[in-house]
């Protein structure tokens, strides 16, 4: 059918326009051409720059009539390009007057903030044309991924073990064996590796397109270029890292990160992203002009009432996240992230300063996070807060939930990290961590709690045990950047050992965690490399290696395969068990007549716990009847933790009669002995008592 | 103006009942606009295509969407075709975004044309 209304009505020089559609913001491909349209509030013209892919040179600059200016948002249609050799921008013109907060700047060529695709740090590392004065390009994407019967997974929130990872220090490390290392695409190279864990969600690192070269710089230590490493920082909302795909280069990252997400979600494993809405890489007014600063900067960020930038989020400036037009371009990227990449999580970096009003006080109700609660489109999406801003706004366990967002239990990794190293007085802030923290989230369900001893941010799991002390030189920070509070033991002695005592201790000590973790209620979460012992050398905030530091050494697959086989028992262990995954808190009570309470609290003595300041162990046991709320039935569970550093006999507790004690795991025994296999648990001898070596952790198993 | 780098050709012959279509010179935001009208023509219900790539040196990101898009159109209209003689990073592009599924490669000429036997 020959169309009547995909004809230009306007005319400049050589191309032919058109009123365009003031939504959906961003350039859309419409019939014979594009539609470009962008918001500003303050700007008093707008003019699109058209370029040839990496030109500096604009080969044209169509200045937006006024008359295709509705409300505050310019937009037009442009026939007859050749949408995927062209970059685009715009140069925007209104007042420069900081103290009311403008900062128009028309000699600026700024990229859509709603840029799909973004150029200019296409291969990792290359150093870009820094005489181009556009530097982050935004290009026009053609939708054509084929998604198959593929969707977001939906796995029960309460069955979730989430995986952190960094994009490219999964596989960058020569020893990862796979053919373009360091990409999303080398990461499916790697599932088979992800299933065989047993963990069923991956959550990367930010992947929005960010500069690595952002404040670049070389380290005074080693003379190594550190680099903005972690991508904490985003050019722009919608597009993917062009940097971590293999296709970078010929701008198919669109492409690349969706066929991964595709085959994860072949292969069961769900995807959450890691989202960065805190701040932008624009800085503070010292800061370079990509995008939001040129185009609104009063709308897109906080200022003080002198014109300023807060800095609530450490990075110099502050997203205006609370500003109804900032709202919906978060709202608009989640949703095109949810739909377009059909991803199934997001976990928000500093999401505190999500519930921030414009003049930077915590809002009751915060409407952004009340929105993306209520949203239809991310309705079934994972929510995960880390509760904190680095403005001192700290809410873990108070985070604004409407039944759907969940947190970073901050307070679950510092109280088992002070239990695991044998401090005393933890034993009832542990007996809160194993039950999914009711006293924060008892009406939320345990599923509010994302509980982890090890994240991105800190030591490894395998530093938590070798370092009292970080060491962080070569950062080039004089060891001042990364928490000092970090509840580690080095067991005996600092960094690398050759003392096979220490060394033994250390896995005892991993084996411990990894238990603690996997048998607590609520949604654990590993740090990639954990389960092989990975190490970053002591440095517990890595955002700027781009190096060994970072990169996990796959050698220690071999290495360290006790620990890899521990964590895969450990995980199988609580896939097979569902009294391990309630998505309700435990009532600490025989609610349903079976003789025995949900949960239960032992010591040395069966049904004694010893609450006492000075105590350094606990044993609790789960009644199966009651796994996810009495509708499956599973074992009896029994798990001592003996912190201390003497070895002590817990009393089991009886069990109905026919059933025995089993033994799974015993973190003082040397392989084979530390972790049987599922189903072929050895029955005890004894049946009345169990003896557990200092700093150990023991699971049985009742049936 | 033309340069030496916007050159590109398209031969067919016919072999065993099968049009081979010889693309040389580069694949690129020029050319494949070029590539992209004299071979669409080609593509109809019914037809047996073999695209010998082995005189390609080089396909840019535009050259790789045409590549698709005669294999999308090929699909649509009911015809068979296969891609000859591409590099290894070409498949391997094909492969890491996903594009593989719609998308007949084989190492050579020959291969490609045998496989019609198997059709």
């Amino acid at each position: 059918m020959l169309r009547v209304d995909n004809y230009p009505t306007h005319k400049y020089k050589d191309f032919g326009l058109r009123h365009g559609k003031p939504l959906p913001f961003g350039a859309s491909l419409v019939p014979g051409g594009v539609n470009f349209s962008v918001f500003s509030r303050h700007a008093a013209s707008c003019e699109l720059m058209l370029f040839k892919k990496r030109e500096p040179e604009p080969y044209a600059v169509i200045p937006f009539p006024d008359e295709f200016r509705i409300g505050n948002v310019f937009s037009i249609i442009v026939f007859d390009l050749e949408v995927e050799e062209i970059e685009y921008g715009f140069k925007m013109d209104g007042p420069f007057n900081p103290e009311e907060g403008h900062r128009f700047d028309c000699t600026k060529i700024l990229m859509d903030p709603y840029a799909k695709v973004i150029s200019g740090r296409d291969v990792w590392g290359h150093d870009p044309d820094w005489q181009n004065v556009y530097q982050h390009r935004a290009r026009i994407i053609l939708d054509d991924f084929d998604w198959g019967n593929d969707r977001p997974l939906e796995i029960p929130t309460e069955d979730l073990i989430i995986y952190e990872m960094h994009v490219r220090s999964f596989t960058k490390h020569p020893s990862s064996g796979v053919k373009y290392s360091g990409t999303f695409a080398a990461i499916r190279e790697k599932i088979f590796y992800l299933k065989g864990l047993g963990i069923n969600c991956v959550e990367l690192m930010p992947v929005h397109e960010f500069d690595e070269f952002e404040n670049s710089r070389l380290s005074p230590v080693n003379g190594e270029r550190l680099m903005n490493y972690w991508g904490y920082s985003n050019v722009g909302f919608f597009a993917p890292k062009a940097g971590y795909a293999a296709t970078g280069k010929f701008g198919m990252q669109v492409d690349e990160l969706k066929a991964l997400i595709k085959d994860l979600h072949g292969n069961g494993i769900e995807v959450i992203l890691d989202v960065v809405f805190n701040h932008t890489a624009e800085g503070d007014e010292r800061g370079p002009y990509i995008s939001y600063r040129g185009i609104d900067n009063k709308t897109y960020y906080m200022l003080t009432p002198e014109g300023y930038y807060y800095n609530f989020s450490g990075c110099g400036n502050t997203l205006n996240c609370n500003n109804p037009i900032v709202r919906n371009m978060i709202l608009d990227c989640l949703r095109y992230w949810a739909a377009e990449y059909h991803v199934d999580g997001f976990r928000f970096d500093l999401a505190s300063i999500l519930g921030r009003a414009q003049d930077g006080s915590p809002m009751h109700n915060p409407p952004l996070l009340e929105t993306l609660a209520f949203d239809p489109v991310l309705g079934k999406c994972k929510l995960i807060a880390e509760a904190w801003d680095a403005g001192g706004l700290y809410q873990v366990g108070s985070f604004p939930a409407w039944g759907r967002w969940m947190e970073w239990n901050g307070k679950y990794r510092d109280d088992v990290r002070k239990f695991l190293k044998g401090e005393s007085g933890l034993v009832g802030a542990v007996s809160q961590c194993i039950q999914g923290s009711p006293e924060l989230y008892r009406w939320r369900g345990t599923t509010a709690s994302v509980n982890f001893i090890t994240c991105h941010d800190g030591f490894t799991l395998m530093d938590l045990v070798s370092y009292n002390y970080k060491h962080n030189e070569a950062n080039g920070e004089n060891n001042n950047d990364g928490s000092n509070d970090n509840n580690s033991w080095h067991c005996g002695w600092e960094g690398p050992s050759t003392n096979p005592a220490v060394n033994s201790l250390r896995r005892k000590q991993i084996k411990n965690a990894i238990s603690i973790l996997m048998l607590s209620q609520g949604v654990p979460m590993i740090l990639s490399g954990d389960e092989i012992g990975n190490t970053q050398f002591g440095n517990n905030n890595a955002y700027c290696q781009d190096n060994e530091i970072s990169w996990i050494d796959w050698t220690l697959v071999e290495k360290n395969a006790e620990l890899l086989n521990f964590f895969k028992k450990i995980i199988a262990f609580r896939n097979a068990h569902p009294i391990l995954r309630n998505g309700l808190h435990f009532q600490n009570g025989d609610y349903m007549g079976t003789g025995y309470p949900d949960i239960s609290w032992h010591g040395l003595k069966a049904w004694q716990a010893d609450w006492s300041p000075y105590s350094r162990i606990l044993a609790f046991m789960l009644c199966g009847a009651y796994a996810k709320q009495g509708q499956v039935n599973d074992d009896f569970i029994y798990v001592a933790m003996n912190m201390h550093w003497e070895m002590h006999g817990f009393e089991l507790p009886g069990l109905p009669t026919g059933k025995s004690w089993r033994i799974f795991a015993n973190t003082d025994m040397q392989p084979p002995d530390d972790i049987w296999s599922l189903g072929i648990e050895k029955e005890l001898e004894d049946q009345k008592e169990i003896l557990l070596g200092p700093r150990s952790v023991v699971i049985t198993v009742g049936k | 103006m033309v340069t030496e780098e916007d050159k590109m050709e398209i031969n067919t012959k016919i072999e065993q009942n099968i049009t081979v279509i010889e693309v040389s010179g580069n694949l690129d935001g020029n050319t494949a606009p070029v590539a992209q009208e004299k071979i669409m023509p080609l593509l109809i219900s019914g037809c047996r295509l073999v695209f010998d790539m082995g005189k390609c040196n080089y396909i840019s990101s535009a050259g790789l969407r045409l590549l698709l898009v005669i294999a999308k159109q090929l699909d649509r209209v009911g015809g068979t075709g296969a891609y000859a003689a591409l590099t290894q990073e070409t498949n391997d592009v094909m492969k890491i975004t996903g594009f593989d599924n719609m998308f007949i490669s084989y190492p050579t000429v020959t291969e490609a044309v045998k496989s019609f036997g198997k059709i």
